[in-house]
């Protein structure tokens, strides 16, 4: 199916939950809730909590569907921005709650020190724009696209980053600084 | 500093501010600019939505069923509220021109749905507390238990409810804190009472008819209050139109229920 063809399916169904169609919602959910899961887990790095993650965005994508016309994103990069912040709001809770737990390093981190996850990144379902954005990071090293990725996905700042993936802070910096650089250079050529 | 002159250090700031390692003074100082200029606006909203694209990247994978069942129970358990809501606008909408002990009558019973309408809630709630309970075992236990610990020791649940009309438009904001048992009303919509006329906040527990929180004046905020007992474990609080001054709690609302809200119990 066209990128064109399967927006347009999933923007008919998010018009149906926003008129509280039920069985709207379900057919969303099966269509979207894997892709939706993934980005979860990759924000809290733990499947439980990525469940809940999930949960509490679909609450919200069905009380704030009617909304969604109006913000002209692609329906994939809206639900994506629901379950990051949602996902985001879980990770500062815990934080709050457990201040004296030092963070453990997780799978996702310790795959992106080793560097040697090929490409990760799966464009099944993605905009256009995601797709420009994925032929670009590709062309990043994989330590690098990963810790750039991570910076967005986790919303860490450099020395975060530094401190959570055992990196000195210059090469943290350097390592954005060109990725950034990079991303510049050739997502101008999709504009 | 002229941004809009130097498209590649705009597109640099615009592109760091979108991935979130634009931090501190030169953050604030980027946002500054783009607040008052349309261009540097225009760029940092394209990288945000390019960024955000990552979002889309991420591998899939399967989220076990439980999480569709308990988002189905959520969602149907708003939607029978939602339909009692009608029934009963409905109802008042039929019924309109019997005024005096009839209007009464009709009140009361529709209280009682609303009532039923908490406890199924609350069914709902439970419900999908067990699937939790079951889905997460002891690692759950031992993290609530000590979750536990740690709110005696520091009370600071919030509770929170926005109370809306039959058109689902925001009118009162509701928070309580009980550490000072203090009740805030805050009106956030434009409705205004006759002046012979009172609203009257209501609490609507599971068991039990509504009991009277308080009665509003003309304030914009109003603050009332009330123990943690009367607040915690109702699952909705409820406005009535009522005669100047309120009427007693034990006999309960008299008037239509004009606004309506779950009441949600926060964290911080």
């Amino acid at each position: 199916m066209s990128i064109e063809a399967a927006d347009g399916e999933l923007i008919a169904l998010l018009d149906r939950v926003a008129s509280h169609d039920h069985a709207a919602l379900k057919a969303l959910y099966d269509r979207c809730s894997s892709k939706l899961f993934g980005l979860a887990v990759r924000v809290v790095s733990n499947r439980e909590w990525a469940e809940d993650v999930l949960q509490e965005a679909f609450l919200n994508i069905w009380r704030s569907a009617a909304d969604y016309r109006a913000t002209l994103s692609p329906p994939m990069a809206w639900m994506g921005l629901i379950v990051r912040s949602r996902g985001l709001d879980f990770l500062r809770r815990r934080a709050a709650e457990r201040t004296h737990v030092t963070q453990e390093l997780d799978e996702v981190m310790e795959d992106t020190i080793a560097g040697d996850t090929p490409n990760p990144m799966d464009t099944a379902q993605a905009s256009e724009q995601a797709w420009a954005l994925h032929q670009c990071l590709g062309q990043l090293e994989n330590r690098q696209r990963e810790v750039v990725s991570l910076a967005y996905i986790r919303d860490l700042s450099h020395s975060e980053l530094s401190e959570q993936l055992k990196l000195p802070l210059g090469t943290v910096k350097t390592w954005i600084r060109r990725g950034l650089d990079q991303l510049r250079l050739c997502m101008a050529r999709f504009a | 500093m002229n941004l809009i002159r130097n498209p590649e250090l705009l597109d640099r700031l615009a592109s760091a501010h979108a991935l979130g390692t634009l931090r501190g003074g030169a953050r604030r100082r980027f946002e500054a600019l783009a607040r008052e200029q349309a261009p540097v606006r225009a760029a940092a909203l394209i990288w945000q939505s390019r960024i955000a694209s990552m979002n889309e990247l991420q591998p899939p994978s399967e989220p076990s069923p439980a999480v569709w069942t308990r988002i189905d129970n959520l969602v149907q358990g708003e939607q029978q509220a939602r339909a009692m809501q009608a029934t009963r606008q409905a109802a008042l909408k039929e019924s309109a021109p019997a005024e005096g002990l009839g209007g009464w009558l009709r009140s009361l019973a529709l209280w009682r749905g609303a009532t039923a309408a908490g406890v199924a809630a609350t069914v709902v709630a439970v419900v999908v507390g067990v699937n939790m309970r079951d889905q997460l075992g002891q690692q759950l236990g031992s993290q609530v238990a000590a979750l536990q610990a740690q709110l005696q020791a520091t009370p600071q649940i919030e509770y929170v409810a926005v109370l809306a009309d039959d058109k689902a438009s925001a009118s009162m904001l509701v928070t309580f804190d009980p550490k000072s048992k203090k009740l805030t009303l805050q009106r956030v919509g434009a409705y205004q009472e006759a002046g012979d006329r009172s609203l009257q906040l209501w609490a609507l527990p599971p068991s039990g008819g509504p009991k009277s929180l308080g009665v509003l004046g003309s304030d914009k905020v109003l603050r009332l209050t009330a123990g943690e007992g009367d607040v915690r474990e109702v699952p909705t609080l409820a406005i009535s139109l009522e005669p100047k001054g309120g009427v007693p709690s034990e006999g309960g609302p008299t008037g239509p229920v004009l606004f309506k809200g779950a009441l949600i119990q926060k964290v911080l």
